[in-house]
């Protein structure tokens, strides 16, 4: 991967974020290369999520920078939905919009920002559902789809907008145990594509068998960063050696 | 009863007309400002929050025979004396902005619930596309609201309808004023208003069964 590791396609520097008094993100810098799969591990209340929130914006950052392709999304002035066009998100709970059919779902971005005719979106739409192995439940409203398939689903709602940074809240973590694979199967076909991915997991496994790299947090800092053999089997952090022992 | 309904079933009809006219007239202009204040109310903006919470609590602290008295006679005196502006209303027009108002409050507070209702996590999803704010509530928000909202709307409908009634005290020509010319004529009140309450038992039934196949027809293809 290391002729990879040229562009930067996330810069962060010295991130915070209170919510009130609480003070969530405490000082965060990281770089995120293009092609990279970067996965974030720490115990739950660590900022993981709300420093995942932060990338897209959908949480106003309280100090800090953070440059996507080097745009300051921070920046009050920029076009934020600009730069979410090319972030796609994937949410622990899915979020399809439950009014209108797995296929509408998919176009009803690319349509209303007219990034895509109609006869063109429905295409490229089947396309990505085919890719995640949904084609034949595009007519299905999402009440009627498991925990697995609106993840899949969802993933491809994401794909539909063309995105070349994909940010993963905890994908798995609302699902049956039995439903985990198929997702995490379409989440290893992305990165095998090439696509920039910022995955916040409990799937260890799955940090160790597809990431580039793992950050360990905890208390709104980076505790610990590195390849992820050499986090998950020789963490040197003590709070890191802790966490990794409860988990697995 | 029959002797009331030939001598004075056209006067009856005219004023179940005027009672269905003004309440009409009414839900329209409410259903403008409950719009208004319901989603002035759920902008992440304190100011727009605060203007709407300031409507809703006014209006809906004050009865509304208040609120009719105010608006038909207080108003245009206030005018008149204060500014020196010769206005003066119908009493149709009073009546109009007293059920606008009126119903309006309630109207925004059902569409600030409905609006609420919907999982956050359906806007973060909309916005994480690259869809804005308006858009979003738009083809996302609103149509999942509108469904929660429907039962109450109906409800509040026909609680407007009936309070047309109060507005019998600013004079305006509906049932209940036309029914008390009539009994002050006949002195058959125990007849009167059996006919004036099946009039309204009518009107509301009919209404109702209008809102059922409504809210049917938005219900239908969905899972």
């Amino acid at each position: 991967m290391a002729e990879l590791k040229q562009n930067v396609k996330i810069h962060v520097s010295n991130l915070m974020k209170n919510f009130g008094r609480l003070e969530v993100l405490k000082d965060i810098s990281l770089d995120i290369y293009e092609g990279e799969v970067v996965v974030i591990i720490g115990p739950s209340g660590s900022g993981k999520s709300t420093f995942l929130r932060c990338i897209n914006q959908l949480e106003e950052v309280s100090a800090g920078e953070i440059l996507v392709d080097g745009i300051n999304v921070t920046d009050k002035k920029v076009d934020i939905n600009k730069v979410r066009e090319r972030v796609g998100m994937v949410f622990q709970h899915f979020n399809l919009f439950n009014n209108m059919n797995v296929l509408r779902n998919l176009m009803l971005a690319p349509v209303d920002l007219k990034k895509a005719d109609k006869a063109q979106a429905e295409k490229n739409a089947m396309e990505m559902l085919r890719k995640v192995g949904m084609e034949d439940k595009a007519y299905a409203y999402p009440m009627q789809l498991s925990g697995g398939q609106k993840q899949r689903v969802a993933i491809a709602r994401a794909l539909c907008m063309n995105p070349d940074i994909m940010l993963f809240d905890e994908p798995t973590s609302a699902l049956d145990p039995e439903m985990v694979g198929e997702v995490l199967q379409v989440m290893k076909q992305l990165a095998a594509d090439g696509m920039t991915m910022v995955i916040v997991t409990h799937e260890i496994g799955f940090a160790r068998e597809v990431s580039d790299r793992v950050i360990f947090m905890d208390g709104g800092y980076i505790v610990e960063q590195g390849p992820p053999l050499e986090l998950i089997n020789n963490p040197k952090e003590p709070r890191t050696i802790d966490f990794l022992n409860k988990v697995l | 009863m029959v002797r009331i309904m030939s001598t004075y079933g056209t006067l009856l009809f005219k004023a179940m007309g005027q009672t269905l006219l003004l309440a009409l007239s009414g839900l329209f202009f409410a259903c403008i400002l409950g719009l208004i204040f319901g989603i002035l109310s759920v902008l992440k903006n304190k100011i727009c929050n605060i203007i709407a919470q300031i409507f809703v609590d006014i209006i809906r602290g004050v009865p509304m025979i208040v609120l009719a008295y105010f608006v038909y006679f207080g108003v245009p005196y206030g005018l008149n004396t204060i500014g020196g502006m010769k206005v003066t209303l119908t009493a149709l027009q009073a009546g109009t902005i007293c059920l606008a108002l009126n119903c309006g409050a309630y109207m925004a507070e059902i569409i600030r619930a409905g609006i609420q209702s919907v999982d956050i996590g359906q806007m973060e999803a909309a916005r994480s596309l690259g869809l804005p704010y308006w858009r979003a509530m738009q083809r996302v928000i609103l149509p999942q609201a509108i469904r929660t909202m429907i039962p109450s709307i109906i409800n509040q409908f026909i609680i407007t309808l009936k309070d047309t009634s109060i507005l019998s005290v600013i004079g305006f020509p509906e049932l209940v004023n036309t029914a008390k010319n009539v009994v002050a004529n006949t002195f058959m009140s125990f007849q009167t208003w059996i006919i004036v309450a099946i009039m309204y038992l009518i009107i509301i039934t009919l209404l109702a069964k209008l809102a059922k196949i409504l809210e049917r027809r938005l219900n239908r293809g969905r899972a």
